[in-house]
């Protein structure tokens, strides 16, 4: 820990005594919760290696990779919102609308494919379409100043019923060129989908940890006011996540689309992984904010969960029950390690 | 104070900023000279924060001008103001938690490589900006929540600096530091006086004043009366100036016959707060404990609410040793409290009068877990009758009473079950005058009935022409009690901003 080297006397430094001490066992409780996170995924890894048959196989890593891709760019999004409205579980950031704009955003793809427009516009319209269902969430948290884990549950709603009413909760199966090159079209053996994987952690990496951007927008999930002191508008960036959060279900939707050939109902059940994905990212950091690094780490554990459960013939509603396991866990230890020793 | 052609930093004339009914700024003047640590002082509401929340462009005057280094600024805002030098060094330390110390410094500012942040060199320079001025070692990685306070003003002093303030504006910067943090605080303002940096200093500590500062404003409801330095004036006509003398006979006279002790409190301690505090309230009597912010006094009454708990020293109630763990522990015990934040915990806002009044006696109306309306109704028309309660009746909401007559709510909910003690945050903070002295006259009635009362307050006024005895905390320390004749606010107020320690003490 680092101290003050003042050249002052010491004799007064009685009340001060407590805080160091206190931090330190904070400092501690932090690392601790990161090591033990690490090791649990890696235990889990080795169980898996070991027990599911062919878990290790190239083609099966790959595969899980490739799962993970429509994931990943959910919980990007999501990481986007919780470092923007703070991770205070009750009163921070969060967007649950997140899967079922992405179901929108796939609806609405594979339905004006059908209709023979061609990719272009398509994938324009349905970009436009996630960015708006995110305006509308900015709009009710920030304009309207509802809490986002409300705001966003009512938006949710809306877009599952938007969704359905464009699909008739039927599969809508399209193929067009752009589909093909992204299901089929690989380079140095890594497929689209698992390379857009990669260019997103990529592009991520740099716009959140390595810009300005990236830093005021901590700040303003770390304390509001003292971002606004500092000259910056908060709310603006606010609603911005909430955009950006759009945007993402857009692109994942794409993603999914291509992977299945078609837009199918039931893309809202993806909500739970993308939390979990988001939540237990924040382990890895030694501040507790989601960081894109700690997202694609969790997203990837969660993708080489269901991808183990299966091959271990286990049922895939394990899995949700584990990632549900995972969110209470990771909320309950991070919100610990985060409150403050004393009373104030 | 050095003279030879002073640049004028911040003048502002003719000030005025009204609140509602309360015009917190009247006619104010405050000029600060480049190269001066300039002082200002007041009491609670003198204006001292509005005035500078008019500079820092939080609160827009009603009519005044302004002007920065000899420029008239016409629309002030944070952005606009900081734009022109004037940076601020906020009480409530405005500083991201889970930033790092280089992050802290250089947030909005960031040295940059086109819209990437240059990682290293923003580390290198916070931490050079850091060793040059306070010379120490702050590793810029640290996070700023794993800093002590002192170690966070340095930060946010820093940061100003790294943007080359011009004025400085420092509101009671040494509240949670130790002397030699104090000691090294004053050494760089020195030295920023020095380089030309008009500092405005805000504090209640006297001492603190008279050391470091060229020159003082005084400030006294609303208006600057007196521009002095504390080299040629004493801090005890400093402090005079600060108090407002003219206030009418708004205290009902006393008659205490005081009694046996009820509330006894020993060796109380708390880590960080306040230290080996005794103090004993007896029947019948009003006590008043005061202290500046950050002296301990408040977290000594957030103890006996159960709010927080101290580390050491025992509470006795009528002579029993009692355990307060928590809130509703220290009801039970039958301490009625009157929390500060009336609205958050002193009354629910969204309840009638009726339902607040028998809240925390809910066992005297209610029958087999079923309320007796009638003896309810009764007993709170009763208590709406004696108290003076301005509500059409006791089905209103208590959202839609006045700020005093909600007070007289919270009182009346403590009547209701007979407490013998009663401990009291500030009870008459935001109420108006003539719900003031009502509320004066219903404790002054309690007393007389042989409740013992302690009351936390920072009106010198209420506190000595009220209380019986008084008991000022100082840094985390009893420094005096006054009572009698030794106790007026001039005594208090010297006591509790550390000019005067522990004089006139009657028993």
């Amino acid at each position: 820990m680092t101290t003050v080297h003042s050249t002052y006397s010491q004799d007064e430094a009685a009340l001060e005594a407590a805080p160091p001490r206190v931090t330190r066992r904070k400092a501690i409780g932090a690392l601790a919760i990161r090591l033990g996170a690490v090791a649990a995924f890696a235990a889990i890894l080795i169980y898996l290696a070991i027990a599911a048959p062919g878990f290790t196989l190239p083609g099966n890593l790959i595969n899980i990779v490739e799962q993970s891709a429509i994931l990943g760019v959910m919980a990007f999004g999501m990481s986007m919102v919780i470092i923007g409205g703070g991770s205070n579980v009750t009163e921070g950031g969060i967007d649950l609308s997140i899967a079922a704009n992405m179901g929108v955003c796939a609806a609405v793809y594979a339905k004006l494919l059908m209709l023979g427009y061609s990719d272009a516009p398509a994938l324009g319209a349905t970009l436009m379409v996630g960015i708006a269902i995110g305006a509308l969430n900015a709009y009710a948290v920030v304009g309207l100043g509802i809490l986002p884990l409300l705001a966003t549950l009512a938006v949710m709603n809306i877009a599952a019923g938007i969704e359905l009413t464009v699909t008739q909760n039927t599969v809508l199966s399209v193929s067009s060129r752009f589909l093909d090159f992204l299901s089929t079209s690989s380079a140095f053996g890594i497929s689209a989908l698992a390379g857009s994987l990669i260019l997103a952690s990529i592009i991520m990496i740099a716009l959140v940890h390595f810009t300005s951007f990236g830093l005021r927008l901590y700040a303003v999930g770390g304390h509001p006011e003292a971002a606004r002191a500092a000259g910056i508008s908060a709310s603006r960036y606010v609603m911005f996540t909430y955009m950006f959060s759009g945007l993402c279900a857009a692109i994942s939707s794409v993603l999914m689309v291509s992977r299945l050939s078609s837009s199918t109902p039931g893309s809202g059940e993806m909500l739970l992984s993308v939390l979990a994905a988001a939540l237990l990212g924040t382990v890895f950091s030694r501040r507790f904010v989601p960081t894109i690094g700690g997202t694609l780490l969790s997203v990837l554990f969660i993708g080489c969960l269901a991808n183990g459960f299966q091959l271990l013939n286990v049922s895939s509603y394990w899995v949700n029950g584990v990632q549900g396991a995972l969110i209470l866990l990771v909320v309950a230890t991070t919100s610990f390690a985060r409150k403050p020793e004393s009373g104030q | 104070m050095r003279t030879s052609e002073q640049r004028i930093a911040v003048s502002m004339k003719g000030i005025n900023k009204r609140f509602g009914s309360v015009q917190a700024l009247d006619d104010a003047n405050l000029d600060i000279a480049c190269g001066t640590i300039h002082g200002l002082v007041g009491q609670n509401g003198a204006g001292k924060s509005t005035i500078i929340k008019v500079l820092a462009g939080i609160n827009i005057p009603d009519s005044g001008t302004v002007e920065i280094m000899g420029k008239r600024v016409e629309r002030l805002s944070p952005s606009v103001v900081e734009r022109h030098g004037v940076h601020f060094i906020h009480q409530d330390r405005l500083l991201v938690p889970t930033a790092t110390v280089g992050e802290a410094v250089f947030l909005r500012h960031e040295p940059k490589f086109g819209p990437f942040i240059r990682r290293r060199l923003m580390d290198r320079q916070a931490a050079a900006l850091i060793k040059t001025y306070f010379d120490i070692e702050l590793d810029p990685g640290v996070l700023v929540q794993d800093l002590t306070t002192a170690q966070q003003k340095i930060v946010q002093i820093t940061r100003a600096l790294a943007q080359k303030a011009r004025v400085l504006v420092l509101d009671e910067p040494t509240a949670a530091l130790v002397k030699r943090e104090v000691d090294s605080l004053f050494s760089v303002l020195r030295r920023l006086r020095d380089e030309g940096i008009a500092v405005i200093f805000i504090s209640h500590y006297m001492q603190e004043i008279e050391a470091l500062c060229d020159t003082v404003t005084v400030m006294r409801n609303g208006t600057d009366v007196g521009v002095v330095s504390p080299g040629e004036t004493p801090v005890d006509k400093i402090i005079a100036m600060m108090i407002n003398r003219d206030v009418g006979e708004m205290f009902p006279a006393r008659q205490t016959k005081v009694g046996a002790p009820v509330l006894q409190i020993t060796g109380y301690g708390r880590a960080g707060s306040f230290n080996n505090i005794d103090l004993e309230v007896r029947r019948g009597e009003i006590v008043g404990l005061t202290g500046l912010l950050g002296s301990g006094a408040k977290e000594i009454v957030r103890c006996l609410f159960g709010l927080q708990q101290p580390d050491r020293g025992t509470v006795k109630l009528e002579n029993k040793l009692i355990n307060i763990g928590s809130p509703m522990q220290a009801v039970q015990h039958g301490i009625a409290m009157l929390p500060e934040d009336r609205r958050a915990h002193g009354v629910a806002l969204g309840l009638s009068v009726r339902e607040n009044v028998s809240l925390a006696s809910l066992g005297r109306y209610s029958q087999l877990g079923f309320m007796r309306r009638g003896s309810e109704r009764s007993a709170v028309t009763d208590f709406i009758r004696e108290l003076s309660i301005k509500t059409p009746g006791g089905e209103t909401l208590v959202r839609n009473l006045s700020g005093g007559n909600q007070q007289k709510v919270a009182i009346a909910k403590w009547l209701s079950c007979h407490s013998k003690v009663y401990v009291l945050d500030e009870p008459t903070v935001a109420v108006d005058v003539a719900a003031k002295v009502e509320i004066y006259t219903l404790l002054n009635r309690l007393a007389s009935e042989g409740a013992a009362i302690l009351m936390l307050s920072s009106d010198l006024l209420e506190l000595s022409d009220f209380c019986d005895r008084v008991l000022v905390v100082y840094r985390g320390e009893l420094v005096g009690e006054f009572s009698g004749d030794a106790l007026d606010s001039d005594h208090l107020l010297a006591a509790s901003s550390g000019a005067q320690r522990n004089e006139g003490v009657a028993a």
